[in-house]
C-alpha cells in the first residue's frame, strides 16, 4: 500500500471509527447488539433502548464521559460523515431500522487481532494451504492422464492409512494439533459470519453501479437493451453472486447440514476441544445471515428489473427533463407575485357521500371518576385462570411431527397439520415453530423465508381461519 | 390442507370493491384485499365499469386504484363523474413535481424501495423558488401547508414519530406522470409569455 492510498483510507468509516473519541462506546454497543448476537436489522426504538441501557451502566463507571441522549448518538452514528450504521425503512414498517455497516465489523476484527494470543498455530494452517493447493492443482489440470495419476496417488495414500489404522499403528492428533485446528475452525467460522454484511454491501454497490450505467446511457435504444440484458444478470452473474449462490446451496442441502452438525457435535463432545457456544450454533447463524442476504439480493434484483423496464426508464428520463424546465419557469416567475397557474389532479378514489350514515349529535355524558379513597385490595385471587386460556400439549405436537416423519426424510408443517388438524388454533401453530429449539426432540427444522404456506383451522367459535406463515420443514 | 383461497373457500368481491372505493389498495397495507383483488380483476373491472370507472393495477409496485374512464369513450351515458378532480395551487403543484423528480432520482440510486423525506428536506427543495423577501418562517409555513395538502391527496404519508418524516408514496408516479408534468410546464410557459407581452406593451 502506498502513501496516497493509505491517506485516502483515513476517510474509510472503519478508520474514522477507530480514531473517534467515542470509539469504545460505539464498538461496545454495536458489537454487543449486532455482531455478537449474529442478529439482523433492528428498529430504532429497540436500538435506542439498548444504547440507553449501556449509557446508564457507563454513567456509573465513567460519569460524564457520554453526556448526550441515546437517540442523538444513534442518529449521529448513521450520518454520512460517520457511516457506522445504515438507516432505512423496511417494507411494511413505519419505523426507522438500523443495521451496522461492514466497517464496524472490520474495526472489531482489527481490534481482536491486537489482543495477545497465547499461541499462534502454524502447522494446521500450512496443512490447510497444502490441501487448498492440491484442490486447485487437480481442479485446473486439463490433462486426463495426470488427473488420473494424481487421484491414484491419493488412493494409494488412503490405502496406506487404512492399513495403518487396521494394525493400530496410526496415532491420533496430538492435543496441541487438535487445539490448533479447533482454534482455526472457530476463527474461520466467525469470520465467515461477519463477512455476510460485506457480501450484502457488495451486492448493494453492484446494484448502484448498474443503475448508474443505465441512468447515464446515452446511446440508441438497441444498445440500451443490450445493456439491460447484461445488467439484469449482473447481480446473480458476478463473482460475488456465484460464490454466494454456491454457499447458500451448500447450506440448504440437508445432507451437508447433517454432516456439518454431526462433525460439530463430535468435535465439541470430545475432550480437549474448548467449549464454545458460538461455534456450536454457528451454522444456524450462517443460515439466518445467509437468508437475510438472499432476501436482499432478491429484492435488489426485483427493483432493478423494474427500474430498467423500458417504459419506466424513458418516463423517468422525460420526468427529469420536464421538471428541469418547470424549475426554470418557476425561478423566472419567482418575484412576479402570486402565480395564478394551477394544475389539477383526480382523486385517488371515488367520492361517495352517504348522508344517512352520519350519526346524529349525541350529548356526551361525563363519567364521574371518584378516586379519593382508593385502598389496597386484600382479596386473594387466583390468577392462574389468566394463564390457562389456551394449553398446547407439546408432547402431542412432538408426536404428530414424529409420526409424520416416519418413512420420510423431511416433511413440511402443512403436511403435519393436514394429518393432525390444529385444535388450539394460532397458539398451537406458533408452538410448532418452537419445537426444534428444544433438546428433547429427535428432529430438526428449517424455516424457508422465501416460501409461505397457508394453514387453516376452525376456532372455538366455529369460524374458519387461515394464517400465512413462512414455510417450516421438519427434517430427521 | 388444500390451497384454498380464503377461509370460506371463495373470493370476497365485496371486500375488494369497498376497499377500492375507500382508497388505494396496497399490497403491504391491505394484504387480504390485495390477494383477492389479484384473482378478481375481471369481475372488478365489470363492476366498476357500470359506474364509469376503470381499475388500474400495478402488480410490480403493489398498488391498485379506481379512476374515471376517459371521456372520449363515446359517451353512452350522462352519468356525472364519480372521481372528483382537485384544483391545485401553484406551490402544491410545484411540490408534486419536485417530489416526482426526487422519486426518479431515488430509484436511480438504488437500494431501498421507500423514499422518506423530512420536512426540512422539503423546505430546502422549495426554498429557492420562494421570493427572497419572504422570511424563513413564512417559507416553512407555506411548505407545511403544501405538505398537508399533498398528504390529503394521498401522495405523502406522515410516519409516526416526532421528527417530521414523511414517506413519498410510490403511487405518485402514476398520477404525476410525464403527461401531467408536460401540461404543467406548458401552462407555466404560457403564463410567462403573457407576462412578457404585458411588459413590452
Amino acid at each position: 500500500m502506498e502513501h496516497d492510498e493509505l491517506d485516502s483510507l483515513r476517510r474509510h468509516p472503519a478508520w474514522r471509527l477507530l480514531s473517534a473519541d467515542s470509539a469504545p462506546l460505539v464498538l461496545d454497543v454495536l458489537g454487543a447488539v449486532f455482531v455478537d448476537s449474529g442478529g439482523g436489522p433492528m428498529a430504532e426504538t429497540d436500538l435506542v433502548q439498548r444504547v440507553d441501557d449501556h449509557l446508564f451502566a457507563l454513567s456509573r463507571t465513567c460519569p460524564g464521559r457520554y453526556p448526550r441522549p441515546a437517540l442523538e448518538y444513534v442518529r449521529d452514528w448513521a450520518e454520512p460523515g460517520k457511516g457506522w450504521l445504515r438507516a432505512f425503512y423496511p417494507p411494511g414498517s413505519d419505523g426507522r431500522h438500523y443495521d451496522v455497516t461492514p466497517a464496524v465489523e472490520k474495526a472489531l476484527r482489527f481490534l481482536d487481532g491486537l489482543r495477545a494470543r497465547s499461541f499462534v498455530g502454524t502447522e494446521s494452517r500450512l496443512d490447510a494451504i497444502v490441501t487448498l493447493l492440491r484442490d486447485l492443482a487437480l481442479g485446473s489440470e486439463p490433462d486426463t492422464e495426470r488427473r488420473l495419476s494424481e487421484l491414484e496417488r491419493r488412493r494409494a495414500e488412503l490405502d496406506r492409512e487404512i492399513e495403518a489404522v487396521r494394525t493400530g499403528r496410526s496415532p491420533l492428533l496430538s492435543d496441541t494439533a487438535q487445539a490448533e485446528r479447533f482454534d482455526q475452525v472457530t476463527r474461520l467460522a466467525v469470520d465467515l459470519l461477519s463477512d455476510f454484511r460485506q457480501v450484502e454491501e457488495n451486492f448493494r454497490t453492484l446494484d448502484r453501479q448498474l443503475r448508474e450505467r443505465v441512468t447515464r446511457w446515452e446511446g440508441p435504444k438497441a444498445g440500451l437493451l443490450d445493456e439491460i440484458v447484461g445488467s439484469r444478470a449482473g447481480i446473480a452473474e458476478s463473482d460475488q453472486g456465484r460464490s454466494f449462490h454456491a454457499f447458500f446451496d451448500f447450506l440448504l442441502s440437508s445432507s451437508r447440514q447433517e454432516e456439518f452438525r454431526e462433525l460439530l457435535a463430535q468435535v465439541h463432545d470430545r475432550a480437549g476441544a474448548p467449549s464454545g457456544a458460538r461455534t456450536r450454533r454457528v451454522h444456524h447463524d450462517w443460515l439466518a445471515a445467509g437468508q437475510r442476504t438472499q432476501e436482499t439480493v432478491r429484492s435488489l434484483s426485483e427493483q432493478l428489473r423494474r427500474f430498467v423496464d423500458d417504459q419506466t426508464w424513458l418516463e423517468n428520463r422525460r420526468v427529469l427533463d420536464l421538471v428541469r424546465s418547470i424549475e426554470q419557469h418557476a425561478l423566472a416567475l419567482r418575484d412576479t407575485g402570486p402565480i395564478p397557474v394551477a394544475a389539477d389532479l383526480p382523486d385517488t378514489h371515488p367520492s361517495l357521500v352517504l348522508p344517512m350514515e352520519r350519526p346524529l349529535y349525541r350529548p356526551r355524558t361525563k363519567a364521574a371518576v371518584a378516586s379519593d379513597d382508593v385502598v389496597e385490595a386484600d382479596a386473594v385471587l387466583d390468577a392462574t385462570a389468566l394463564f390457562e386460556q389456551v394449553v398446547v400439549d407439546r408432547e402431542r405436537l412432538v408426536g404428530a411431527v414424529g409420526s409424520s416423519l416416519a418413512g420420510a426424510e423431511q416433511v413440511p408443517l402443512a403436511a403435519v397439520v393436514g394429518r393432525h388438524p390444529l385444535r388450539e388454533g394460532l397458539a398451537e401453530l406458533v408452538a410448532y415453530y418452537t419445537l426444534s429449539a428444544a433438546a428433547d426432540t429427535t428432529f430438526d427444522s428449517v424455516v424457508d423465508d422465501t416460501a409461505t404456506d397457508r394453514i387453516g383451522w376452525t376456532d372455538r367459535d366455529g369460524v374458519d381461519r387461515v394464517a400465512t406463515v413462512p414455510r417450516l420443514v421438519f427434517t430427521r | 390442507m388444500s390451497g384454498r383461497p380464503s377461509p370460506r373457500g371463495e373470493l370476497d368481491l365485496s371486500l375488494v370493491l369497498v376497499s377500492l372505493y375507500k382508497g388505494v389498495v396496497q399490497r403491504d397495507t391491505h394484504e387480504r384485499a390485495w390477494q383477492h383483488l389479484l384473482h378478481l380483476q375481471p369481475q372488478v373491472r365489470d363492476h366498476v365499469g357500470v359506474v364509469g370507472l376503470q381499475l388500474v393495477v400495478d402488480e410490480s409496485e403493489g398498488y391498485a386504484y379506481l379512476r374515471q374512464r376517459p371521456e372520449d369513450d363515446d359517451a353512452t351515458t350522462d352519468a356525472p363523474r364519480l372521481v372528483a378532480r382537485r384544483q391545485l395551487s401553484f406551490p402544491v403543484s410545484l411540490l408534486l413535481a419536485l417530489l416526482r423528480r426526487r422519486l426518479a432520482l431515488h430509484d436511480a440510486e438504488g437500494g431501498d424501495v421507500r423514499l422518506v423525506l423530512t420536512r426540512e428536506q422539503m423546505v430546502e427543495m422549495v426554498r429557492v423558488f420562494v421570493p427572497e423577501s419572504s422570511n424563513d418562517a413564512r417559507v416553512v409555513d407555506q411548505v407545511e401547508t403544501s405538505i398537508a395538502k399533498v398528504v390529503e391527496l394521498g401522495f405523502l404519508r406522515r410516519l409516526p414519530g416526532d421528527d417530521g418524516a414523511l414517506e413519498v408514496r410510490r403511487i405518485l408516479k402514476s398520477f404525476v406522470d410525464a403527461e401531467w408534468l408536460h401540461d404543467f410546464d406548458a401552462r407555466l410557459a404560457a403564463y410567462r409569455d403573457v407576462l412578457a407581452g404585458q411588459e413590452t406593451a
